[in-house]
């Protein structure tokens, strides 16, 4: 350390690494012969010119920091095209370092996150870029649609409905209608995984209500409405989309089915009839169609019968059940025979001893006695199939009768 | 070296210049020289810590650009750079910045806080400017480049830098020149900080070591217009993006209380590596002072390898640390390595700041801490990212040692108030352990190490303040009254036993007299005139007892004694102080 040394005009201590006093005039240079008011009107000349040159600088930096920022966006997207979804993810990263809080480049990132991502740590990620976002946009559909994703992934309910319709009221970018109307299908796809039907069924009158003329869409908004046993409403989008496009199978198949479990079977058995002829290979629609025929042929109530068909079908009836009921105990290991409290027994007990008198001549003449004939069948039906699981054919048929109590008796 | 008294007589300031100029009517005319011809002192001084302000938020703005700046083109736009670039670039930056301290500005080695303070304290607040240019090149070098270290020390020396130089050739006066530099070393820090309640605090608690109303407006305003400037160019976002936080249940205190016991150990390890280190690397060969920035630059590119996080500043990854983005796991091991690599950079002498890697390894530890609890405890409500805020507190109360800095800093940055409580619990814990362990602070550490006693401001701060009270003691002698005859008034003093009697004169006067010049006046008097007559004109000055026992120094004067009365009755006798009473109760306090 040198010597210290003092100023021998104002006596204070010449700092080291000086050779004259810093504080008194006379230094020489030409500010120390400056006048102060001079000197600060001079100040402020150079504070206006350091502005300059630090907003052209910063300006300048910023410029080449968004240019940077773009070519790894690009660069992320190019990788996500190609499926190297690591490296757009870190492309991405890179790209939001350099301009932090380019909406763009977050939304893109947390999308990928979410696409990359299985992990917890991903999706935390994920949701933090997401709700930053939301933070400065709280209208942003995009965003909202994001997290509402992230929180039906992770079956959070309150969270996933509240976000999912930020997604459909808030603010797209472009096609408004047709991305609210995605969301919200989306949205009810989850409530019906969630088992919300309730709630899926209000999504899909609310979505119903404002569809546009298009076959498809009313189709898809139709059979989801099926899920939720919203028949009334899925056939009036269906018989829509019938006028749009008579000949469209699954609008066909859809009407057959809302019929059929209306319980309207003729209606049905029509639609399900030209839907398979329209597209054979709608098996489910086929056996549907099988079925309504089934319950057509068998009902010995149906008002155009005469009372001999009638007396016939109730006789067929008898038996199908009886048959039915017979094999259900078989499997079950059930002695019908035998006196017993077994509902099976009883209603065996009740159907032979009815039996003699189920005759077409008797049945015919005695609508009363059919009755009976008939509450029998459908009982021993009942009860095979809450006993034995759900029947096929003829035995669904008439199971179905049974739960349309007894059919469209006169 | 010795400390020149700070009293010492001062020269007459050099006389302003008259001004008649266009400037002076200028300035006239926006009423800043409203009275006689030029601007006063205090007006110039507020007027110039505004510019301060101003200068420095604008140098502190270009400073960050060229740090980013050199970042970008040294190690290329990836986030994370190539294995190759990681160990080249710290290493050859390293060899650059040690070439030029050691050649052009041997000033600027260190973090630039104890400059600012031996500047206050030695040099009459002098600081070249070349040591501002040096130390934005040589900090922008070094931080770009990668060596651990952060920006805003080196913004509050820059910031001082300036307004020592403007203060001096704007010719104010010696007390002036010495206060004009905390207020740039304010507007430097706040500026860089984006905060700058914490840069006031900092500058106070740190630099000035004391609230004095004559520069805390003038450290205000330059601060505020510093950030002003800074936000201006660079935008208000905050440093980070900081998490909610709610305490839900005191119990969770625990968890900080817990996180303030690890700052405090690694408060304490921090200190004591660059305590043993730096004085031993200063010691090698003067040759090597130009290679040692280089092979701690090559250490910390190795590190750099696998955790590039340690190098720079590292705001970014403290953002990430507080959005729960590294496994407890990965958040301990970046707290270690940037101990490890900090120190490296600065006990090679490369210049740059301690404030960013403090708050840096504050971040990581409180989230490794934050981590390690929810693992075992996983009701605690606080996240991650709380913890690590509470972290920086704490490492800066336990490395830093400024513990009101430390939660005001938190509080500014946050913006949530609801932290305070955790931040108070863990930053006092970290104090006290650092300093029953470490009893000189880092700063008066390193002065010390550089053969410089600057005045602590923790042992400042800690002094025991010796009272009025402390050296009084009761009166042995009569009161008289001013409308006693001198006779009789002669006759009780006779009776005293203290040489020089108290006389109430009213309510609340005290005048005195000593006996001698009673007895030698009072047979001139008449005997039934009053005392009064033989008073002298001016009353006693009074003390009270709690007031410093240097202001009954500064009153005693020519007095032999002093009363101390109560202040709720001014009248009311408590006891008196005399010189040696004073003198001995400084000797009883060592």
């Amino acid at each position: 350390m040198e010597p210290e040394r003092q100023c021998p005009q104002c006596r204070r201590k010449i700092p080291w690494g000086q050779t004259e006093c810093p504080f008194c005039p006379g230094q020489g240079g030409y500010f120390w012969t400056l006048r102060r008011d001079t000197f600060l009107l001079m100040i402020f000349v150079f504070l206006i010119l350091l502005f300059v040159v630090t907003g052209f600088t910063v300006r300048m930096y910023q410029a080449v920091e968004k240019g940077f920022g773009q070519e790894w966006y690009t660069r992320g997207e190019a990788d996500l095209s190609a499926g190297r979804a690591e490296a757009a993810l870190a492309d991405f990263r890179t790209a939001l370092s350099y301009s932090h809080d380019n909406a763009q480049y977050q939304l893109r990132l947390a999308q990928a996150l979410v696409a990359v991502g299985n992990s917890g740590e991903a999706r935390a990620e994920a949701r933090t870029y997401l709700l930053n976002l939301l933070e400065h946009e709280p209208g942003n559909a995009t965003v909202n649609l994001e997290l509402a994703r992230l929180a039906a992934a992770d079956h959070a309910v309150p969270d996933a409905l509240r976000f999912y319709h930020g997604a459909i009221y808030g603010e797209w970018d472009a096609d408004p209608m047709v991305r609210r109307r995605a969301a919200r299908l989306e949205l009810v796809e989850f409530l019906l995984d969630a088992g919300q039907k309730d709630s899926a069924r209000a999504e899909l009158i609310d979505l119903a209500a404002d569809l546009p003329a298009d076959p498809a869409l009313q189709t898809q908004v139709g059979t989801l409405l099926m899920r939720v046993q919203g028949y009334d409403d899925a056939l009036k989008l269906f018989r829509q989309a019938l006028v749009e496009e008579p000949r469209s199978p699954a609008a066909l198949a859809g009407a057959g089915e809302c019929h059929f479990q209306k319980g309207d079977y003729a209606q049905a058995e029509r639609y399900l009839a030209r839907a398979v002829q329209q597209d054979p290979h709608l098996t489910q629609a086929a056996a549907m169609r099988d079925t309504a025929q089934a319950v057509l042929n068998l009902d010995p109530f149906n008002r155009r019968l005469g009372n001999l068909e009638r007396a016939r079908r109730a006789v067929q009836d008898l038996n199908s059940a009886l048959t039915r009921l017979e094999s259900c105990a078989a499997q079950k290991g059930i002695d019908l025979k035998a006196a017993g409290n077994d509902p099976l027994q009883a209603l065996y007990a009740q159907a032979t001893q009815l039996q003699p008198h189920a005759q077409q001549q008797y049945l015919s003449r005695d609508s009363e006695l059919l009755s009976q004939v008939m509450d029998v069948a459908f009982g021993m039906e009942q009860a095979t199939a809450h006993a034995c699981g759900e029947p096929q054919g003829t035995d669904l048929a008439l199971l179905l009768l049974a739960r349309e109590q007894g059919g469209t008796r006169p | 070296m010795s400390v020149p008294p700070m009293t010492a007589p001062v020269p007459s300031d050099v006389p302003p210049p008259s001004s008649s100029g266009k400037g002076a009517k200028l300035l006239k005319r926006l009423g800043w020289a409203p009275e006689g011809e030029t601007l006063k002192q205090t007006q110039l001084f507020l007027l110039l810590a505004a510019i301060i302000g101003l200068f420095s938020g604008l140098s502190v703005v270009l400073f960050r650009i060229a740090i980013d700046w050199t970042k970008l083109l040294a190690f290329g736009s990836a986030l994370v750079p190539p294995w190759t670039r990681s160990l080249m670039v710290p290493t050859i930056g390293g060899l650059v910045v040690g070439y030029l301290v050691i050649r052009f500005f041997p000033r600027v080695r260190g973090s630039g806080v104890n400059q600012t303070k031996a500047a206050v304290y030695i040099f009459d607040g002098y600081i070249p400017f070349d040591t501002v240019i040096g130390k934005f090149i040589t900090c922008a070098c070094a931080i770009g480049t990668g060596q651990s270290l952060g920006p805003e020390d080196p913004s509050l020396q820059m910031g001082a830098g300036i307004a020592s130089a403007l203060g001096r050739r704007l010719r104010l006066s010696r007390e002036k020149v010495r206060l004009i530099a905390p207020v740039g070393a304010a507007a430097g820090l706040a500026a860089a900080f984006n905060a700058p309640i914490s840069a006031v605090i900092f500058v106070i608690e740190e630099v000035i070591g004391n609230w004095s109303a004559g520069v805390l407006g003038a450290i205000v305003l330059s601060a505020v217009a510093s950030v002003v400037v800074s936000r201006w160019f660079l935008g208000d976002q905050p440093l980070f993006r900081i998490p909610a936080y709610h305490l839900v249940h005191p119990a969770e205190l625990l968890a900080y209380a817990a996180l303030g016991v690890m700052g405090g150990v690694s408060s304490l390890a921090f200190v004591k590596v660059i305590a043993y280190a730096r004085p031993r690397l200063k010691a090698l060969p003067h040759w090597t002072q130009y290679i040692q920035p280089a092979v701690a630059g090559l250490l910390i590119g190795v590190i750099g390898i696998w955790f590039p996080q340690v190098m720079g500043a590292g705001y970014g990854y403290i953002d990430q640390a507080m959005h729960d983005q590294f496994t407890w796991q990965i958040l301990a091991l970046l707290a270690a390595f940037k101990i490890l690599s900090t120190s490296l950079s600065f006990v090679s002498g490369t210049p740059g700041g301690m404030f960013a890697p403090t708050l840096f390894i504050g971040a990581m530890l409180g989230g490794a801490v934050g981590g390690i609890e929810h693992h075992f405890f996983p009701w605690l409500t606080g996240g991650v990212g709380a913890y690590a805020l509470v972290g920086m507190g704490t490492l800066f109360a336990g490395f830093l040692r400024v513990p009101l800095t430390s939660v005001f800093m938190v509080l500014e940055v946050s913006g949530n108030y609801s932290i305070i409580l955790p931040v108070m619990i863990s930053n006092t814990i970290a104090y006290l352990i650092s300093r029953q362990y470490q009893p000189t602070p880092l700063f008066d550490l390193l002065s010390r190490q550089d053969g410089m006693d600057l005045p602590s401001m923790e042992e400042r701060r800690e002094e025991a303040t010796l009272h009025v009270e402390d050296a009084m003691r009761a009166y042995q002698g009569v009161v008289l009254n001013s409308d006693d005859p001198i006779l009789v008034a002669l006759t009780r003093a006779e009776a005293s036993t203290e040489i020089f009697v108290l006389v109430k004169d009213g309510p609340e006067s005290w005048h005195g007299i000593k006996k001698d010049e009673l007895r030698r006046w009072a047979p001139h008097m008449r005997q039934a005139d009053p005392l009064h007559d033989l008073l002298p004109a001016m009353t006693l000055p009074c003390l009270h007892p709690d007031q410093p026992l240097d202001e009954a120094l500064r009153r005693l004067g020519e007095w032999p004694l002093l009363p101390v009365v109560s202040r709720a009755d001014l009248g009311r006798l408590e006891g008196v102080v005399s010189l040696p009473d004073v003198l001995q109760a400084y000797r009883a306090a060592g």
